[in-house]
């Protein structure tokens, strides 16, 4: 597999020819004592304009921060549903929609499911070339915030969190739950689950273009980033005997040059959100992590 | 330890008396507008076991609506059918896995969700207080019919059993499938998840995540309309449905819920009205409300209540 980085230069260049030049806006609705939430606009490669809910905690830092990557559905959330909102007294936190969700659906609006295969037969023209430069242009703003304690950032996601923070410095930790490019040509014969179901979905329609989705996917495949990846990393595995269990991911844990934890889930969002908040909390040096749960995971 | 979920916890909400006559008036209003049906197959999503189309039709408003309808190729002259109600975030799934099951699926997209949203779209967070101050325009009162209308699209196709048909979700879904329940007698088995619109004022004080949280951050903005904002959801809350509902039910609620606190599950499962009515608590689960588990629950109950699948 060759190395991720020589790949991806030349998008990393065109995407450094624009400036992000972010336009902020204080939003006092989602305002609270505790944090301020901002709405930001901003460039990325195309130029493409994106949004994000940027929510900076009250007092003078500073402080840790977790970076929701952009995620695979339409909605872009301030938080993940079910965090409590007191998250965001102790983090920054920044949600970024990648070009085609909600907020910056415009030109460009992305279906769902579709996404996933717009443009994959091309690895110049598919859709989410533009998504990881979007996802790198995320990190670049938020490492320019004063109030962030540059040692303690988070960047959490599915496969989009560790990509990028292969591609570009800063991250301090990930949390990554591999969903859509790991051994992906392999794996979405083997499910007839969405979103990989898409990739099922355009091979059965246009099975003359196998091979260039093939060559695309190679160019996405998590396991040619994880060299690059030498932040300390959370890898969600499913659970045992599912597409993405441990054992699947074991190569890919293998290649990452940060300290790694595999965590497999126990098919439970309240045990496996759980382990991610602690596991998060420990690492950024939040003490009272009680504090900022959701009444119902507290002890 | 956690504190113990009370079983036995009451909401504070209240049912008005114009209830019925509130959404009496509503479905009349919805009965005027023709549903003009359209249903668009989809090749791309279609394969050798299941054919896949894309549907549309009108509902209040007359917003146009859209929906994944899916039917097993091979499949009786009437086949049992399944409407599928969508999480607040969720993006409304192709409900391939139904008609796997030998099932015809629904797969509804109520206004403002995606590929739903031309004429209405209040965005996220934003849909559960839009025009929360009135209840003759809250965002829902469309929201609740765009789902309804999705039985009598069920109803207008030849190849669906009208006698057999279920409604199912999780999290909203879980509260639109209760009423749905409520307000369509066709439906003759409903299995609701970690019920979400059930016991909002309850939830806005047992749970600080969202999307509950919205209504709290509008409320910490316009302190001086709690009172309207409770007024308007008591027309919309799940737990005064409850008791229209007469078809056999089975509900699962996580005890560790952090999106919809298991309170207000229990508070609604006590209001069902039905006597056929179940309901599967489970400890250790958050708002998948045990679905590693309960998966197979629901696959007998709507097996027993709309007859086998083929």
């Amino acid at each position: 597999m060759t190395d991720a980085r020589d790949d991806w230069q030349p998008t990393l260049d065109e995407l450094a020819r624009y400036p992000a030049r972010p336009d902020i806006e204080v939003l006092p609705l989602r305002s609270t004592a505790f944090a301020t939430l901002y709405g930001v606009r901003l460039t990325s490669l195309g130029p493409y304009r994106l949004f994000g809910y940027l929510s900076i905690p009250t007092g003078s830092g500073p402080f840790p921060a977790i970076y929701y990557a952009p995620k695979y559905q339409s909605v872009l959330e301030i938080i993940p549903q079910g965090t409590a909102n007191l998250q965001r007294s102790r983090y920054i936190t920044w949600s970024l929609a990648g070009r085609g969700q909600r907020n910056a659906d415009s030109p460009y609006a992305a279906m769902f499911p579709g996404l996933l295969t717009d443009g994959i037969d091309d690895a110049r023209a598919y859709v989410f070339r533009g998504i990881v430069a979007d996802s790198v242009r995320g990190l670049e703003f938020l490492l320019t915030r004063p109030e962030l304690d540059p040692a303690r950032v988070v960047v959490f996601g599915n496969d989009l969190a560790l990509i990028t923070a292969a591609l570009a410095p800063g991250a301090s930790h990930v949390v990554t739950t591999p969903a859509l490019f790991h051994d992906t040509a392999a794996l979405a014969p083997k499910t007839q689950a969405y979103p990989l179901e898409e990739i099922n979905d355009y091979l059965r329609r246009f099975p003359e273009r196998i091979e260039a989705v093939h060559r695309t996917l190679a160019g996405f495949d998590l396991r040619a980033f994880a060299p690059r990846v030498t932040a300390t990393t959370l890898l969600m595995a499913g659970a045992p005997g599912s597409a993405l269990d441990r054992r699947a991911l074991q190569p890919l844990a293998a290649a990452l040059r940060g300290p790694v934890t595999v965590y497999e889930s126990q098919q439970s969002s309240y045990k496996d959100g759980l382990y991610v908040e602690e596991w998060m909390a420990a690492r950024c040096g939040i003490t009272d992590v009680q504090v900022i749960l959701p009444e119902h995971w507290r002890a | 330890m956690p504190k113990a979920v009370a079983a036995e916890y009451r909401s504070v909400v209240r049912k008005p008396d114009d209830f019925d006559a509130f959404w009496n008036d509503v479905l009349r209003q919805a009965s005027t507008i023709p549903l003009d049906a359209e249903v668009v197959p989809d090749p791309l999503r279609s394969s050798d076991d299941v054919e896949v189309f894309q549907v549309f039709y009108t509902s209040l408003d007359r917003v146009r609506v859209a929906a994944w309808y899916c039917r097993p190729s091979r499949r009786a002259e009437r086949t049992p059918a399944i409407m599928f109600t969508p999480g607040y975030q969720m993006d409304p799934p192709i409900p391939k896995d139904w008609a796997r099951k030998g099932y015809i699926a629904l797969s509804v997209a109520p206004r403002g969700k995606l590929r739903s949203m031309r004429q209405f779209n209040p965005g996220y967070p934003n849909l559960l207080t839009h025009d929360i101050v009135d209840r003759h325009t809250y965002a829902y009162r469309g929201f609740y019919v765009d789902t309804w209308r999705g039985v009598d699209f069920l109803l207008s196709r030849p190849d669906v059993d009208a006698a057999r048909i279920g409604v199912t979700g999780s999290s909203q879904g879980g509260g639109l499938t209760i009423t749905t329940a409520a307000m369509r007698r066709e439906v003759r088995a409903a299995a609701a998840g970690a019920p979400y619109l059930c016991g909002f004022m309850d939830a806005i004080e047992l749970t600080h995540t969202y999307p509950y949280e919205e209504i709290n951050d509008y409320l910490r903005l316009h302190p001086d309309r709690r009172q309207a904002v409770a007024e308007t959801l008591a027309y919309f809350d799940g737990i005064n449905f409850a008791d229209r509902i007469t078809c056999p039910v089975v509900v699962n609620i996580g005890l560790r819920d952090n999106v919809c606190p298991p309170e207000t599950g229990y508070a609604l499962f006590n209001r069902i009205a039905a006597k056929d009515k179940q309901l599967h608590p489970y400890d250790g689960h958050g708002h998948e409300a045990g679905r590693v588990h309960h998966g197979a629950v629901v696959d007998r109950f709507f097996a027993e209540h709309l007859g086998a699948a083929t």
